[in-house]
């Protein structure tokens, strides 16, 4: 129909159909665009007026008084009561867990880890010596570690920030857990867990040293990961020997998909997409969490990231990113792409 | 007979291993590693660890969490004994 009109000979016709096209066309590519933009997106372009409404965090710690009975665990602090602790670790993880909440609500506007208010539920005191921490799909559970090697897990705020954004990512892309998208989901949690800890001490890119787990590895030298410099963590450790991670692509370790293979070495080839997020950050400057990790951000929280991505999909999207956040010739996305390029990806 | 429970993955992968004399016969055996079978439904935990058990040339997952109270005191040695495997 509004071909005819457009070739109908009548000017004043023509011209208002081609303006009516013209108008579709624009109305149908931006309502395509903004059902796959974010919020944070959206809020940048003034179409989302601001955040939603301020809601508080609700969060819950569990003492498993050195079990591995989380259904016996006792409730030893929650939001709404406020209770006194003596529980070292539990201070630990109230603290972390604050941390973490504020930081994706007051710079992302996330309302927990599922963006709806989710209770975050912390489970310390788990096993006799336990030396882990993780996130089993529902709650984040902390070991009190060895003491001679590590101590409680709970005494890094960046190893709390990291098991609470694996609950992020799992309400995101829910990146499969082997091979590289396995370590992207790794990497996201150390990202993240890192910028929570540079958040919570007010440390800009040069300042942090860009370690993650300082005190739970015991000794001044060690920490658990570097992003600065993967493979650096630790070293001759007699434990542990040498940190395994490689920072650049040519040395990514092929793994088996096994659980004594790490699940195709997701805690070992995070290093690469680590160090790619290392360099952008220390060259766009000033403080990680204000440009790099809203790339990121954009990123973890983007459609088109695939539960199956890997590594090359992770940089695609960040440069496309930072062109959409900060310019296509931006010194932000500049620093992205060189990023990526020093980690070989 | 000689039996390993062997731990890995975690935060840091580690491989952590303890091992025990024990006189089970063949049969005993292959009812403990059915019993203590873990769900191979269950998700894949993040930064989780894992527990094997090996007997001969032999080796089986482990959920400790299933252990037959008969046999907890023999799993829990095991798991105390642990030591990191350079």
């Amino acid at each position: 129909m509004l071909t005819r009109l457009i070739e109908s000979g009548n000017k004043k016709v023509a011209d208002m159909a081609i303006k009516t096209r013209f108008r579709t066309y624009r109305f149908r590519s931006d309502r395509n665009f903004f059902r796959a933009a974010s919020f944070y997106e959206k809020t940048l372009l003034g179409v989302t007026a601001k955040k939603p409404a301020k809601t508080t965090m609700q969060m819950e710690v569990y003492d498993c008084m050195k079990t591995t009975d989380l259904i016996k665990a006792v409730l030893i602090w929650d939001t709404k009561n406020n209770q006194k602790i003596t529980s070292l670790a539990g201070k630990n993880v109230i603290k972390g867990g604050k941390a973490s909440w504020d930081f994706y609500w007051d710079l992302f506007g996330r309302n927990s880890i599922d963006n709806n208010g989710l209770l975050i539920k912390q489970y310390v005191h788990f096993d006799k010596g336990m030396d882990n921490a993780y996130w089993d799909g529902r709650r984040m559970v902390y070991g009190d570690g060895d003491g001679v090697v590590f101590a409680s897990f709970t005494s890094d705020i960046d190893v709390i920030g990291h098991e609470l954004t694996h609950g992020v990512t799992e309400n995101e892309a829910n990146l499969d857990y082997e091979n590289q998208s396995g370590a992207l989901n790794e990497s996201f949690s150390d990202i993240f867990g890192i910028m929570i800890k540079q958040k919570y001490n007010n440390q800009d890119v040069k300042k942090s040293n860009w370690l993650i787990g300082e005190k739970v590895l015991i000794g001044i030298k060690y920490a658990l990961r570097s992003l600065k410099a993967p493979g650096t963590a630790y070293r001759n450790h007699p434990e542990l020997g040498d940190d395994p991670q490689p920072a650049t692509m040519e040395n990514y370790q092929e793994m088996p998909n096994t659980e004594s293979g790490d699940w195709g070495g997701v805690h070992i080839n995070s290093g690469i997409p680590n160090f790619a997020f290392y360099v952008s950050a220390y060259n766009i400057g000033g403080y990680a969490w204000e440009k790099t990790g809203r790339i990121w951000y954009a990123v973890l929280t983007d459609s088109n990231l695939a539960h199956d991505a890997k590594f090359v999909d992770v940089k695609n999207l960040s440069i496309l990113h930072a062109e959409k956040l900060f310019g296509i010739n931006s010194l932000e996305a500049k620093a992205v792409k060189q990023g990526w390029l020093e980690a070989k990806v | 007979m000689k039996i390993k429970l062997i731990r890995t993955g975690g935060f840091i992968p580690l491989t952590k291993m303890a091992e025990a004399e024990v006189n089970f016969s063949e049969n005993e055996l292959v009812r403990l590693i059915e019993i203590i079978k873990p769900d191979p439904a269950a998700q894949r935990v993040k930064d989780g660890s894992y527990y094997q058990l090996t007997f001969g040339s032999g080796s089986a997952p482990v959920d400790l969490e299933k252990v037959p109270e008969e046999y907890k005191e023999l799993f829990s040695k095991l798991k105390n004994d642990m030591r990191i495997v350079k």
